[in-house]
């Protein structure tokens, strides 16, 4: 494998492989901007990965009041799933759990798209029968009287079967501190990119894996070769000098915003990576043969 | 954009019905042809070239000029385009409507936009009586778009009306509202006597109320979100026609409690 150099910072020549998946955007909105960031934070929570979550979950960006329906300050959440049946139950239960219960919260379509699904199917039944609804012009709203007053949310949200789940960036290097400091700022950058979100803790994940595993009925395992304590022990994908591994995986509405997301992010490494002690870029994949997207490094370089 | 324009000759003796003609219907028709259309039923029922001299193109826009109360069903079933009235018309104006937009500088009879599933009728004058309500034989009033008159409503306004929103800078007379289904009425003078008999569900919005039916029970100031999310789509969809933004609080009556009454009337004074 060939690998290039950029400001000290050495780019593998391969690809990350990604998946195609079924995504929708909800606008959460509340009297405050930090009771929308609290419930759109406690709605989005435990959705890192699919496979464990049911959903992949995360925040796209803050919206100004005049960018909602309502003329509050807003969050677009985002979510991804398997399907967009499979995006159902996680709807349900998260809007009902942590929206509908959020003080002063509404929940809103945050996606145009032409194929939808019900978002108030369910939390408007919290109504009891005291439900109403408003329909002005192609929307309609559901007014669910609630202990501190109406939970407005909207009757279908868009959902999409071109969005991209799995997109992502291995950054290694050789000092744990600053490695975090270097991939924290390429989530910052990823941040500013609409239609992408970074579902794993803090946008970063520490236990990337491979598919299988030596035990019956683990489909996953630790990704041992990225593995710096194994580097001696497996065929590594580690260098001599690697201490650590961290890995930024991206999902989006598009593959366009994936592959946007992960230029944004390696530029940001690429620019302040070295001095921070981050020596190499890769991806993660699985032959090529799995996904359906594949975002070849080298095309994405600044 | 091309316009065509009727411009009235004389005032008609018997009541006529101007369906016929909204942009879709008379879309490559010459002139000559469009003179030759026999406007509504009867032995008796009138060509275009009897009433109206034509003029212009078929295009997206109609223009009418002259006015009479005896001008029935202008607009009806329009579903794309623009039809400009002079003065004023009759009844069943824009009834059936889907989509395009009314403007009648005049006032409207009764039954304006009865049945009407989308666009907007825009009424500078005044409005007669069951504006979006039902004829016999019809299940529902209004069903869609959006009707705004600068003047007064007649009596029984939304009678039947499922959705949708009327607009008045005017008051609405008696009865607004009545056996209403869903929709909104917003006026920025006040509902007339008794608004909402056998309101089940739908929103009534205005300064005062005459007199209130014993059965709408005072559910005192509120603050709910739809007011914003109401306040917000006016502006964005009617513009300089929208009425002033609500207020954060309202007062709200619940009803009509003869009935479901999941109604209500906001009083925002």
């Amino acid at each position: 494998m060939s690998a290039m150099t950029r400001n000290g910072v050495t780019i593998d020549d391969t690809f990350a492989e990604a998946f195609g998946m079924s995504g929708l955007g909800l606008v959460i909105t509340a009297d405050t901007p930090k009771w929308a960031m609290i419930s759109a934070q406690v709605m989005t929570g435990f959705g890192t990965s699919v496979i464990g979550c049911g959903a992949e979950c995360g925040i796209d960006r803050e919206l100004s009041p005049s960018e909602t329906p309502d003329g509050r300050p807003g969050v677009r959440v985002l979510m991804f799933g398997f399907s967009p049946d499979a995006l159902v139950p996680q709807l349900l239960n998260r809007v009902g759990q942590c929206v509908l219960t959020s003080p002063g919260s509404a929940c809103y379509n945050g996606l145009e798209s032409k194929t939808k699904m019900g978002l108030a199917s369910g939390p408007r039944f919290f109504g009891d029968g005291w439900q109403t609804a408003k329909k002005l012009g192609k929307r309609r709203f559901w007014r669910v009287p609630v202990m501190d007053g109406e939970f407005v949310i909207e009757d279908k949200c868009g959902v999409t079967t071109e969005a991209v789940g799995g997109g992502n960036l291995l950054i290694l290097g050789r000092d744990r501190a600053g490695l975090l400091e270097a991939t924290e700022a390429a989530v910052a950058a990823i941040a500013k990119v609409d239609d992408v979100i970074t579902p794993f803790p803090g946008g970063i994940v520490r236990s990337g894996s491979k598919v299988g595993s030596k035990y019956k009925g683990a489909i996953a395992s630790t990704n041992d070769a990225f593995c710096p304590t194994l580097k001696g022990a497996v065929k590594t994908e580690c260098s001599p000098d690697t201490i650590a591994v961290l890995e930024i995986v991206i999902d989006g509405l598009t593959s366009k915003s994936v592959a946007d997301a992960m230029r944004a992010g390696l530029k940001t490494i690429i620019e302040i990576g070295a001095a921070k002690g981050v020596t190499r870029v890769s991806a993660g994949n699985y032959g090529g043969k799995l996904g359906q997207h594949h975002y070849h490094l080298k095309d994405l370089l600044p | 954009m091309s316009t065509l324009s009727f411009t009235l000759l004389s005032a008609p003796k018997q009541a006529v019905n101007l369906s016929a003609l909204i942009p879709s219907k008379l879309a490559g028709l010459s002139n000559g042809a469009i003179e030759q259309i026999v406007l509504g039923d009867g032995a008796h029922a009138p060509r275009v070239g009897d009433l109206f001299t034509v003029s212009g193109t078929p295009g997206d826009e109609i223009a009418i000029s002259g006015a009479s109360p005896l001008l029935d069903y202008v607009g009806a079933g329009l579903d794309a385009g623009t039809i400009t009235v002079e003065g004023n018309v009759g009844n069943h104006a824009g009834r059936g409507m889907k989509g395009g937009k009314i403007v009648i500088a005049g006032d409207a009879g009764s039954y304006l936009a009865s049945t009407a599933t989308g666009g907007l009728v825009h009424v500078k004058g005044s409005a007669g009586d069951f504006l979006g309500g039902t004829r016999p034989g019809d299940r529902f009033g209004l069903l869609g778009g959006t009707v705004v008159v600068e003047g007064n409503i007649g009596q029984r306004a939304g009678e039947r009306m499922r959705r949708g929103m009327v607009v008045t800078r005017g008051k609405f007379g008696p009865a607004a509202g009545s056996r209403m289904v869903g929709g909104t009425l917003w006026t920025e003078a006040g509902f007339g006597p008794r608004p909402g008999p056998l309101l089940r569900r739908g929103t009534l919005i205005g300064p005062s109320v005459d007199e209130l039916l014993p059965t709408f029970a005072d559910c005192g100031r509120i603050d709910p979100v739809i007011l914003r999310i109401l306040s917000r789509y006016v502006a964005e969809t009617l513009g300089a026609l929208a009425p002033k933004a609500l207020p954060p609080m309202v007062r709200k009556l619940a009803g009509d409690r003869a009935t479901i009454g999941k109604g209500e009337i906001l009083l925002t004074a």
